[in-house]
This record gives structure tokens, C-alpha cells and sequence, in this order.
């Protein structure tokens, strides 16, 4: 009974937005601050939705800001940022919740496996969107396969809501990271066995 | 008549050249080819020497996330052969490679050596048995910038000369820390030598480091060769599911270890590929 806080109003709920150091995601910035977005934020309890919106951002989020504050009301505070030196790292346990009555929200990231991994780490529910403007395609592979182990939400810029929908599942069975090796003997020792092999040791 | 002696000639100046050089190649990608000789993990007598390629941003970032989950893996004590741990003073130098003036890969590499080597639980197993003999301290690193080999949107005009400027840089400091070869292949007892193994990922740098070892090889460079030295793995990125990148393409038939992480990659990749498990 007293694990339920995710769901009381009384708690802060972090949704952390962020389209990575080196490329521009404006689709991202402008989906995230629309108004059905915000609203099905609001609906599920966000009291907080931050935006990491890069170098060049700045002026899509500060056209489209003002309107989902007004969207978001008293219950959802909307704040943004464009780059942090010290990393994500912060905002990305700001997410993660955990203390002072926070609960835990979600992180929305481009397809950048850094970030995908560092999500994976504090078991944070992610939702990737792959950036279809991006002449290579791997990062939507990465987002696919990560989706079918069901370790990441594939988020589609057209059904955010829904993402966020299907992120509230993911969080009641979060897969932790790293994956168990499951006994196969040739997997059990990682990149210590290869270097092991290689160097010749043989103990 | 004279059309086959001039065949003839050509086949022994060149054709004949030409068939020892690729028999040559052959041999020396053979990823089983010789291994350096060691007596042991912790022979003071036999340095051992790593080198790491770090690219920048995603490519460091995920070389470093790999290294430090190795290097924080549990132990278990009475297995202690068998873990995942990586002891990061197995390694008792370490040279770590960096594009010019890219100072944040610089500096989280010095952060991994400053956390890395108070992990080291070797001379916890050593205790009351062999540790004077073993312990070769916390040993040294090299941090090394070499000039990028591909700048972001370079032009293909000029990226063989950058190309070539980072191959000399390779081979300056693969040179750093050589040795003559002993009877039995083994390096002089004591010495540094040629790194044992280059560990990459996906930079064009290490694929320029890569090639420019095999050349080394080929010319069996002070003995490199012949020691087995400079043996490479190269590590996919966790990325790439089902293609791999362009330095994967290249250097998938070159590297002896070519290592995916993802289990659908080991067949679209070919060449050498194999998985072994998710590392970072």
C-alpha cells in the first residue's frame, strides 16, 4: 500500500525531454510541447516536464514554451535548458525520482545509445524516438531491438501519448541492466575473458 | 616465342613478389597467429603493456563504460579465475590514445586510471602466498594525442593527407616502447615493449592504429611479429544491431578479435565477427 506513491498527486513526477549534445530534433521539441502531449503528462500525474533542447533549439522551444506553460497549468511546470557541460546525469535522476516524495517519471531521449545506457543504468522507463532526419538508420535498429526485449518504450513522433501510455507498463516490469548472461559459459566473463585470451594468460 | 619468355619474367619479377607479399599477409592476419609468451599474470619480468583507442564522445564514452564495468564486476573469492573482474593491474602500462586537442576523452581516461587501479584486488589474493613476487604496484599510463584521421565532413581530397599524418603518429607511438627479441621470442626480460594488445571501437583513428600494426607486422618491425605482439580486438558498437559501422566494415577481416553485441550482428556482419555477450 505504501509503495503506491508514483500515483499521488502529492508526490513530483519528472518527465525529462532530451534530444542529445550534436544534433537538432525539432519535431521532438515541438511534440513534447504540444498540447496533447502536456495533457496526457497531466493526466498521468507529471508534475515536471524538463526539455534539453540542444545548441540550436532555442528559438523552436521558446516559439512553442509559453503556450504548453499555459497548457500545463499549476499541475505541470514546464522548464528547459540547452546544453548541460556536467552532463545529464542530474536531470536524468531527477527522472529516476526516489527522494524527497519524489516519484519516479520517465526520460524521452533521441536514439542516442549514451543516453539509452544511461537510462538503462538507474532503470529509469525510457522512451526513444529515433530521429528520421538522420541519413543513417541504425539508431532506429538500436530503438527496435531494444523495444522487442521490451528494455525501452519505441516511442513514434505522431503517438507520444501513447508512448507515455506504454512507459507506465514498462515501469511495473523494468529489466534491469546489465542483462543476466543467463549461464552461457563463452558470455560469462565479458570483455575480461577476450582481453585474458589475447594477452595469453593462461591461469 | 618471345611473348612467353616475357610471360615468363613477368610471372618471376612480379607474380612470384606479389604471391609471397599476399601469402605474407595471410599469415600475419591469421588471427591465429602467435600470442606474446607469458609465464604468469604477474611476472615482474614481463611488463605487459594495453593500448586503448579512444575516438570522442560516443566512441570514448562507450570504450570507458565497457572498461569500468569490467573493472567493477564482482569477484568471487573463491573462484576468482572464473569472474568477469578485470584487474587493471594485469596491465602494467597502459597508452592511451586520443585525437589532438580533444582534452574531455584525456581527461575521463585519467578519471578511469585514478578509479581503476584502488580497485585492483589482486594482492588481496596474494595475501600469504606469492605477493612480494607478483606485485608490480599500480604500474603506468601514457595518455598520447595523435591527429585526427578524419575530421567531421572532411573532403575526400584531403583526407588521405590527414589520413597518412595519423598513420604516422601511430606509428611514432607504437614505437614509443620497444625491445629486442630473446631466444624462445620473448622480449629482454624487464623491458616495455610493443603494446601486447590494441583495444578499439569504432573511431576512424583506430582503424588508421589497426592498419598501421599490421604494417609494423609485416615488416616485423624490432621483432614485433615474431613476438606476437600488438594482437588487436575490436568491439563493435552497442549501437549497431544489425549492420556494422564503416570502421567495422574494414577491419572485420584484419582484427583478430572482432567482437559484436548484439547476437543478430555476428551473422550480418561476417567476417570475423563474433558475440560474446553485451559489455557496456
Amino acid at each position: 500500500m505504501a509503495a503506491s506513491t508514483t500515483t499521488n498527486n502529492n508526490t513530483s513526477k519528472t518527465c525529462f525531454v532530451t534530444i542529445g549534445a550534436t544534433a537538432t530534433f525539432t519535431a521532438l521539441i515541438q511534440r513534447v510541447l504540444a498540447a496533447p502531449f502536456i495533457s496526457a503528462l497531466k493526466s498521468q500525474g507529471y508534475t515536471q516536464l524538463v526539455v534539453q533542447y540542444g545548441a540550436a533549439g532555442k528559438p523552436i522551444y521558446e516559439s512553442a514554451v509559453q503556450q504548453a506553460k499555459t497548457a500545463g497549468g499549476k499541475a505541470l511546470s514546464v522548464s528547459g535548458f540547452d546544453l548541460d557541460k556536467a552532463g545529464l546525469g542530474k536531470h536524468m535522476r531527477q527522472a529516476k525520482g526516489g527522494r524527497a516524495g519524489a516519484g519516479e517519471g520517465v526520460v524521452v531521449s533521441h536514439a542516442g545509445s549514451g543516453t539509452i545506457l544511461d537510462a538503462l543504468r538507474l532503470s529509469v522507463p525510457i522512451i526513444v524516438v529515433p530521429n528520421a532526419e538522420l541519413l543513417d538508420n541504425h539508431q532506429v535498429e538500436l530503438a527496435e531491438a531494444l523495444a522487442a526485449q521490451e528494455y525501452v518504450v519505441h516511442g513514434r513522433l505522431e503517438d507520444l501519448p501513447g508512448a507515455l501510455k506504454d512507459a507506465e507498463a514498462l515501469r511495473q516490469r523494468q529489466r534491469e541492466w546489465p542483462p543476466a548472461n543467463a549461464g552461457t559459459q563463452r558470455e560469462a566473463r565479458g570483455l575480461k575473458g577476450i582481453l585474458d585470451e589475447e594477452m595469453g594468460f593462461l591461469d | 616465342m618471345a611473348i612467353t619468355t616475357t610471360l615468363l619474367l613477368l610471372f618471376i619479377f612480379l607474380g612470384l613478389p606479389l604471391l609471397a607479399i599476399l601469402y605474407r599477409i595471410t599469415l600475419l592476419i591469421d588471427p591465429s597467429r602467435n600470442k606474446p609468451i607469458r609465464h604468469g599474470r604477474r611476472n615482474i619480468q614481463e611488463p605487459t603493456h594495453l593500448l586503448i583507442v579512444l575516438g570522442s564522445g560516443g566512441h570514448t564514452a562507450e570504450m570507458l563504460s565497457m572498461l569500468s564495468r569490467a573493472v567493477t564486476a564482482p569477484t568471487d573469492p573463491l573462484e576468482p579465475k572464473k569472474s568477469a573482474k578485470l584487474d587493471w593491474k594485469d596491465f602494467t602500462h597502459r597508452t592511451w590514445v586520443v585525437g589532438q586537442g580533444d582534452s574531455i576523452s584525456a581527461s575521463r581516461a585519467k578519471e578511469f586510471e585514478d578509479m581503476a587501479i584502488p580497485l585492483s584486488t589482486q594482492e588481496d589474493l596474494m595475501v600469504g602466498k606469492v605477493k612480494r613476487a607478483t606485485d608490480t604496484g599500480a604500474g603506468s599510463y601514457d595518455l598520447v594525442e595523435v591527429p585526427r584521421a578524419r575530421e567531421i565532413h572532411q573532403s575526400l581530397v584531403s583526407a588521405p593527407g590527414s589520413a597518412l599524418k595519423c598513420m604516422q603518429a601511430c606509428y611514432e607511438l607504437l614505437m614509443r616502447y620497444t625491445t629486442e627479441t630473446r631466444e624462445g621470442h620473448a622480449g629482454v626480460a624487464k623491458q616495455r615493449d610493443f603494446p601486447d594488445v590494441i583495444l578499439c571501437n569504432g573511431p576512424a583513428t583506430a582503424a588508421v592504429m589497426v592498419f598501421t600494426s599490421v604494417v609494423m607486422r609485416f615488416f616485423d618491425v624490432r621483432g614485433c611479429s615474431t613476438r606476437g605482439k600488438m594482437r588487436t580486438v575490436y568491439v563493435e558498437s552497442w549501437a549497431r544491431v544489425k549492420k556494422p559501422s564503416l570502421s567495422g566494415r574494414l577491419l572485420k577481416h584484419v582484427v583478430d578479435r572482432f567482437l559484436v553485441q548484439w547476437p543478430q550482428l555476428e551473422r550480418g556482419a561476417g567476417g570475423r565477427a563474433e558475440f560474446r555477450g553485451v559489455f557496456v
